[in-house]
C-alpha cells in the first residue's frame, strides 16, 4: 500500500514536470534510453549538466560584469549553455535562454542582464525539483525487486 | 537472404555489432554523455573527444604525426601502432577553436577522406546547412539530437563497414544494386542536400535498412 503510494507520488511529481512547463520531450527521450544496462542514465546525465553548466553560468556572470560588454562572446556562452539545457529537457531555463540571445543580438546590455537573472532563477527551481524527484525515486526503486521506469 | 563476396548476411549482422567505431566530438559534456549512449544504443562502438584538434590528434592528422598510412583500410602500419578503424565522424559544428565545418574540410582532405562526417547543430542554418553539405558531410542533423536520428545513420555505417573491407563488387544481384545505389546517390551532393532537408530517407535506403543491425 505505501509502495504504490509512493510509486504515484513519484509519478505525480513527473507529471507535473511537463504540465507546469518545466522540462519538454527531451527528457522523455533520456528516460527512454534508461534501462538495466544503463539504470541511473537520467540522474547521471542531470547530474552531469548541473556540473557542467555552473562553470558556463559563472563565465557568463564574469562576461556581464564587463565594460564595455562584448555580445559576441555572451552569445556564444549562451549558446553553449543553452544547448547542455535543450539536451535535457529545460524548457523553461532554454526558454529564458533564447531571450537572453535576443536581447544579444540587439546589443541591450540591460535585457541581457535581467534576463540573465531570469535563467539562473529557472536554473535553480528546475535544480531543486529534480534532486527531489530523483530522490523520491532513489527511495521508491530502493527496496523493490524490479524499479518501474515511468512511462509517459 | 543474399550473399556478399561469400560474405552472408547474417555474419554481417553479427560482426556488425562489434565493428561500428564511431569518433563524437562536441565540446559540451552533457551532449557528449548523451550522445554515446544514443550511438551505443545503436550498438556502435564510440571515441568522444571534447575539440577538433583532439579529433585530428586521434586520427593522427596532426603535424608531426603519421598520415598517409593511417586510413582504416590499409595494413601497413608500424609494428607498434594497432590498425585504427573509424567508420564515422560525428560531429558538432559550433565549438571553440576548430568548428565543425573546419574539421569537415581537414578529414576531407585527409586519408580519411572516405569515412563519412555528419554534422550537428542546435541552430537551423540553410547556409550553413548547405556549406557543410557541399563541403562533404554526409548528413547535417538538428540537435537535439534523438535516437531516431542514429538511426538515419545506419546505411551510412554499413557502407563505411563494406567499403572498409574492400567489399564492393560489381554484382548483378538485386539486393547489392541497393548497395551501389546508394554509394552513387550518396557521391552526388544534390541528392544528398535533398536528403538533409526532407526528413524522408529515399527509397532505396529504406529498403537497405531492413538489412542494417537494430
Amino acid at each position: 500500500m505505501e509502495r504504490n503510494q509512493m510509486l504515484r507520488q513519484v509519478a505525480v511529481m513527473r507529471q507535473s514536470f511537463f504540465d507546469q512547463g518545466f522540462l519538454d520531450e527531451q527528457f522523455v527521450q533520456l528516460e527512454e534510453l534508461q534501462d538495466d544496462a544503463n539504470p541511473n542514465f537520467v540522474e547521471e546525465v542531470v547530474t552531469l549538466y548541473y556540473r557542467d553548466s555552473s562553470r558556463q553560468i559563472l563565465n557568463i556572470d564574469q562576461a556581464l560584469e564587463r565594460n564595455p560588454l562584448d555580445f559576441n562572446k555572451l552569445d556564444t556562452y549562451m549558446h553553449q549553455f543553452k544547448g547542455s539545457s535543450t539536451s535535457i529537457g529545460a524548457k523553461k531555463v532554454k526558454a529564458e535562454c533564447t531571450q537572453f540571445r535576443e536581447y544579444c543580438k540587439a546589443g541591450n546590455g540591460e535585457g541581457c542582464m535581467r534576463t540573465f537573472q531570469q535563467v539562473k532563477k529557472e536554473y535553480a527551481i528546475l535544480k531543486r525539483k529534480l534532486e527531489a524527484y530523483f530522490q523520491q525515486v532513489r527511495v521508491q526503486s530502493g527496496p523493490s525487486e524490479t524499479a518501474c521506469r515511468p512511462r509517459n | 537472404m543474399e550473399v556478399r563476396s561469400g560474405v552472408n548476411v547474417a555474419d554481417t549482422q553479427q560482426s556488425q555489432k562489434q565493428h561500428f567505431h564511431v569518433l563524437a566530438v562536441d565540446d559540451s559534456l552533457t551532449e557528449r554523455k548523451i550522445l554515446e549512449r544514443l550511438l551505443r544504443e545503436s550498438s556502435c562502438k564510440v571515441t568522444c573527444v571534447d575539440s577538433g584538434d583532439k579529433a585530428l590528434e586521434y586520427l593522427r592528422l596532426l603535424d608531426g604525426q603519421e598520415s598517409d598510412s593511417t586510413a582504416s583500410s590499409s595494413s601497413t602500419q608500424s609494428s607498434q601502432q594497432e590498425e585504427l578503424k573509424v567508420h564515422l565522424i560525428m560531429t558538432d559544428y559550433s565549438m571553440p577553436g576548430m568548428n565543425g565545418y573546419d574539421l569537415l574540410k581537414r578529414v576531407k582532405g585527409s586519408s580519411w577522406k572516405d569515412i563519412p562526417v555528419v554534422v550537428m547543430s542546435s541552430e537551423n542554418v540553410p547556409s550553413r546547412i548547405r556549406k557543410c553539405l557541399e563541403e562533404g558531410a554526409e548528413e547535417f542533423l538538428l540537435k537535439p539530437l534523438q535516437l531516431t536520428d542514429v538511426n538515419k545513420l545506419q546505411p551510412h555505417l554499413l557502407k563505411s563497414l563494406v567499403h572498409s573491407n574492400k567489399d564492393i563488387s560489381s554484382c548483378t544481384d538485386n539486393d547489392n544494386d541497393n548497395i551501389i545505389d546508394i554509394t552513387m546517390i550518396n557521391n552526388n551532393k544534390v541528392i544528398s542536400k535533398r536528403r538533409a532537408v526532407s526528413p524522408e530517407p529515399l527509397e532505396t535506403i529504406t529498403k537497405m535498412k531492413g538489412l542494417a543491425v537494430v
